[in-house]
């Protein structure tokens, strides 16, 4: 399934995709992230806790980078194996537009699961993916803002 | 973790040592070998697993065993006096409410609830009520059936 | 009529121990020093793989960790097909490896790739959450046309395209002549959707290896435990027949799924052997939808050619079988042998051609499921028609009236390679008819329609081919085994009787239907009949329970047991009375001498066989002990009307059936209570399949119905109140006049419900399932 959401980020546009590539705020936007660790250039490997409906589980997360295109986009892009839970897969192609004050940040993301999350969590999965999407932009709204997020920080998202 | 249970199952006072996730109808099987009440999915769906906690019915696969502590618990088991059928059992082998089996356990312990609930349910109703309790053999008509029959033998009727 | 005789509705002997939770199913057994295994199974739909069980196999509690490589080492087999399906071209269908652990690829979701064995079950599957599976995913097909297409991903090298086989039955050049010919032609594209079985009881398998004997013990959950002994030792070669006790306890349902030889249970034993332990695994139900074979999933194109007056000239269908991953134990012969020749329905169709590809795609295994191609080939025949009869503004009995098989004409030789042996159709559609009060529809329409509602009412006059036989033919056509069954009767000293029967009971009630049978043929108690089955050791071989055989087949295999018994009881009986043999009657459990008041009780003379101090020993040897088998002459043709009408609620798409009406003729009927409680678990199974149940893969090959929350069940509120009455034309082949009755319910619903949902809607546009949205959709178009 397709999942889009638009942000505003009060920072210059070339401080957001610095920091969209950073390991450690990257490890702290993903939800249930234990560790992040880069294992060479674009890739990073993470370590998730994360729940889909009633399927728990601790993913092993090999986190890509890609397309990259600083300071305007970039594809954000992971496959976390959960064991006998399953896997889930999915892509983000993220882009930066510089507005009035900062930078609005655009995503479109793509999520497929597999094994038992798709089989007992498929009918959850969406409203986790969303959920999952929005966190970790939020977040990163969060960190990289020096203040409180403003109301228009808020998510705008919606399903394909 | 271990951890100690102790109910009373069936009339009978049992404490177990029991690894702390360790669900209510494994206390059952596994551990006291009451092997009557059964598990049929693993979603809460299917009420093959449905006994009495403290005289209401309850998925034992949606219980924990430590949820349970110092309550009364009645299985399938625990219905028949002395070997002679329950009303409710007699009426489901009466009226063949019961193919496989392996529902029946849920379905008996299921009425047994309604009944207290509602001595005299209509047939839409006990429809109703069996919402958390599948049976992929009798099409439930028979159970049906059998659940009025023995509601009806339970009031005091014929 | 005797109160316990057959025609009486006994209540079941087994009923007690159900009732009182004493069952004694697979996974309530126990034994001293058991493990328990869980699966490591595929989460990809096609993946090449590799595999690291260091960690699982250092995990507490485990005792071993073994995967495909370990069972090449061992020369372990692979599974297999029963069944050789011959194509069009006189090749033999494919049947590539299906490994009991995947090696090297998986090919579908839930495809078991490393069995995780440790001290407890719990243990096991924490265990197995550490098996590193690194997969390298391949493109998957998921969807038949996909599967065909040129360029599509190749599931096996060793089948080209993906086609299993391409089949065909029927006069081709006849039936092109008949629509040539035709009046009206209707045309219709039929989905048959795949449902997956969900018996109440998933699978479970406890295996056990002596290694002072070397005898191995498999209990497990079995439709026919022979059959799983037979497999495990030819084919698969864990060990010999005569070192392989199967045991199949009470079973809770199998509808099919359980008849099949699967990866879990070959590798359960296999591993008993291999740690010298009982190894225990029990399907959770998410492991049920991904490894219990599925049912049906076909796709066909259908046409009917008719002349003027609605007689039906030609038949001609054309039908893709998806056989999902790998070729199930007799996937093969449900598409092509259990379907096409169910073509000609009832009806005195001309000519027939049907053409049947089976494909393989990247889904779990589609096998048999109640019915097994025989709804498939009602649904396609029953639906058409009803499709006919509104285009041509017939009524929709009045044209089944003018195309039925007349009740003289048996035996009746189909264009479809059957000879149906007997059916009074006619007599079951009016008598279904009147209890359905089908006259009066219209009006009961009217009603509904002042309601805001729309009404409809469908018919489905089917027809089934029960008890398949005879060996020799099923042999010819490519089966793998002969179709007969056994059955043994002992007397013991003291007249009460124990029954050996090769059929295996999952529900049907066998227990006490066989009891009556045996207590009413032999004139004993029945209370002094005990019945006997599912274990190798205990009974003779046989083929177990499916294919609603087991009364015919099985029952018959029973009275042939009985007539040796009675020869024998008369021999005593005759020397005992010092009359002669031909003098001795037998009747009500009596042996008389003719004309006269001497008479000698059954259990006298079974007495007499055992302590045999006044016996002719000099003749007959003693004890009273016989075994029958029984190989039919032909198949059995049960046939009937459903009539189903439904209330459809064009706000919601909601349906309610608000009426079914069954008449059914099974023949001669032993136990009617038990009869009929099949006929309303059948029409359950087929009106699940028609408006609730659809299994659904993503385009990626995940399953997304996999769980009771997403596959719908049907539950006591989605089903009628049924009125199941029988019609009785005795099967004139065997010696009971028994036709079978297990699988009817689930072959008639599915044309019946949808015959009456197109009729409340006005579209023929809709397939299975018909949930509310797809009615709603229908309606909205």
């Amino acid at each position: 399934m397709d999942l889009s959401g638009e942000f505003h980020v009060p920072l210059p546009r070339e401080a957001v995709f610095e920091a969209l590539n950073d390991p450690v705020i990257l490890g702290r936007c993903i939800p249930g992230c234990q560790t992040l660790e880069r294992v060479s250039e674009n890739e990073f490997d993470a370590d998730v806790l994360a729940k889909v409906g009633p399927v728990k589980a601790r993913f092993r997360t090999r986190i890509a980078v890609s397309n990259l295109n600083p300071p305007e986009s970039y594809t954000l892009s992971g496959e976390g194996r959960g064991g006998a839970a399953g896997f889930a897969s999915g892509s983000a192609d993220v882009s930066l537009e510089t507005a009035d004050d900062g930078t609005v940040l655009r995503y479109v993301a793509r999520v497929q699961p597999g094994g038992k999350i798709a089989q007992v969590g498929s009918r959850l999965i969406g409203g986790t993916a969303r959920k999952l999407g929005t966190d970790f932009f939020s977040r990163f709204v969060e960190i990289v803002t020096p203040e409180a997020p403003s109301e228009e920080g808020e998510p705008d998202e919606k399903e394909e | 973790m271990p951890v100690n249970v102790s109910m009373n199952v069936n009339g009978r006072a049992i404490s177990e040592e029991v690894e702390d996730r360790t669900l209510l109808v494994e206390l059952l099987r596994e551990t006291l070998r009451l092997t009557g009440t059964h598990v049929g999915c693993d979603t809460s769906q299917c009420g093959a697993c449905v006994v009495h906690v403290d005289g209401r019915s309850v998925k034992a696969c949606t219980m924990l065993a430590t949820q349970a502590h110092g309550a009364d618990v009645v299985t399938i088991e625990g219905l028949a006096e002395g070997g002679k059928l329950h009303p409710m059992q007699e009426a489901f082998r009466d009226n063949h409410g019961l193919q496989c089996g392996f529902c029946t356990p849920g379905m008996v312990m299921s009425a047994l609830d309604l009944v207290a609930r509602n001595p005299d349910p209509t047939g839409p109703e006990v429809r109703e009520w069996l919402e958390g309790n599948l049976c992929r053999c009798t099409g439930y008509h028979n159970i049906v059936k059998s659940i009025l029959a023995g509601a009806s033998t339970m009031r005091g009727g014929s | 009529m005797a109160e316990s005789g057959i025609g009486a509705s006994v209540p079941r002997t087994e009923d007690q121990r159900f009732l009182t939770g004493s069952g004694d199913y697979t996974d309530d057994t126990t034994f001293p020093h058991q493990t328990h295994a869980a699966f490591v199974r595929s989460t990809h739909p096609h993946a090449s793989f590799t595999l690291d069980t260091t960690a699982a196999a250092s995990a507490p509690g485990v005792v071993t960790v073994l995967t495909g490589a370990d069972l090449a080492a061992d020369e372990i087999g692979t599974l297999i097909c029963g069944w050789q399906v011959t194509g069009k071209d006189g090749e033999p269908h494919k049947a590539p490896p299906h490994p009991v652990l995947a090696v090297d690829t998986v090919r579908h979701v839930g495809d078991a790739i490393a069995i995780v064995v440790a001290e407890s079950a719990r243990a096991a599957r924490d265990a197995a959450e550490q098996v590193e599976v690194s997969y390298a995913p391949l493109p998957a097909v998921v969807s038949m046309r996909d599967a065909l297409a040129d360029g599509a991903p190749q599931i096996h090298s060793d089948a080209p395209g993906n086609l299993c086989y391409d089949w065909e039955i029927g006069d081709r050049a006849a039936t092109d002549d008949a629509f040539a010919r035709a009046h009206h032609v209707a045309r219709l594209d039929l989905v048959n959707n795949r449902l997956i079985p969900n018996a109440m009881e998933p699978r479970s398998a406890i295996g056990d290896f002596n290694p002072a004997s070397g005898d191995y013990t498999l209990r497990l959950t079995s439709q026919n435990p022979h059959i799983h002994r037979l497999v495990l030792a030819a084919f698969i070669q864990i060990a010999p027949e005569h070192k392989l006790h199967v045991i199949a306890p009470d079973v809770g349902g199998g509808f099919g799924s359980k008849i099949f030889i699967y990866q879990e249970e070959t590798a359960v034993l296999w591993a008993a052997g291999k740690i010298g332990r009982p190894v225990k695994w029990t399907a959770d139900r998410s492991e049920s939808f991904v490894a219990d074979a599925h049912g049906r999933d076909h796709e066909s194109h259908v046409e009917l050619a008719l002349d003027a007056d609605g007689r039906f000239l030609g038949l001609k269908v054309s039908t893709l079988a998806n056989m999902g991953a790998y070729l199930s134990t007799f996937a093969s012969c449900v598409p092509s042998y259990l379907y096409g020749t169910l073509l000609q329905g009832q009806y005195t169709t001309e000519a027939i051609y049907c053409e049947v590809k089976a494909v393989f795609t990247n889904t779990t295994p589609v096998d048999a499921l109640r019915g097994a191609g025989r709804p498939e080939a009602t649904y396609v025949v029953e639906r058409i028609v009803d499709q006919a009869a509104r285009e041509m503004g017939i009524d929709a009995a009045e044209l089944r009236r003018r195309n039925f098989i007349p009740a003289d004409a048996f035996p009746y030789p189909t264009k479809v390679a059957l000879e149906y042996d007997s059916g009074n159709y006619r007599l079951a559609l009016d008598r279904a008819l009147e209890i359905a009060d089908y006259g009066d529809f219209a009006a009961r329409r009217e009603a509904s329609s002042a309601r805001g509602r729309l009404r409809g009412i469908g018919l489905s006059a089917y027809i089934e081919a029960c008890g398949i036989a005879p060996s020799q033919v099923v042999g010819s056509l490519g089966a793998g085994v002969g179709l007969w069954e056994s059955g043994g009767i002992r007397f013991n000293p003291t007249g009460n009787v124990l029954v050996y029967t090769g059929s295996h009971s999952h529900g049907q009630g066998h227990e006490t239907t066989f009891a009556q049978l045996v207590s009413d043929y032999l004139g004993v108690p029945f209370e002094s009949v005990e019945v006997v089955h599912g274990d190798t050791e205990k009974t003779p071989f046989g083929m177990g329970t499916y294919g609603s055989r087991s009364l015919a087949v099985g029952g018959s295999a029973l009275v042939k047991a009985m007539d040796k018994i009675i020869a024998k009881g008369r021999k005593i009986a005759a020397f005992t009375l010092e009359a002669s043999e031909e003098d001795i009657e037998f009747s009500g459990g009596d042996f008389a001498v003719a004309g006269t008041d001497r008479s000698m009780n059954i259990a006298e003379v079974a007495f007499s066989a055992y302590v045999p101090h006044n016996y002719p020993l000099d003749e007959l040897e003693p004890g009273l002990e016989e075994t029958g088998f029984y190989d039919p002459a032909n198949f059995t043709f049960p046939a009937g009307t459903h009539v189903c009408e439904v209330e459809v609620d064009p706000e919601t798409g909601t349906t309610e059936i608000v009426n079914w009406v069954a008449v059914d003729d099974f023949g001669n009927v032993v136990n009617p209570m038990i009869v009929e409680g099949q006929v309303h678990g059948g029409v359950a199974h087929g009106v699940g399949q028609a408006l609730l149940e659809g299994c659904a893969y993503d385009a990626d090959g995940q399953l997304l119905t996999g769980s009771f929350m997403d596959y719908t069940m049907p539950r006591a509120d989605d089903l009628p109140d049924m009125t199941v009455e029988t019609t009785c034309t005795p099967c004139p082949h065997n010696p009971l006049g028994v036709k079978g009755c297990g699988e009817a319910g689930a072959i008639a619903a599915p044309a019946a419900v949808m015959n009456a949902i197109t009729d409340a809607l006005g579209t023929n546009a809709i397939d299975m399932p018909a949930t509310p949205q797809a009615v709603w959709r229908a309606l909205s178009e």
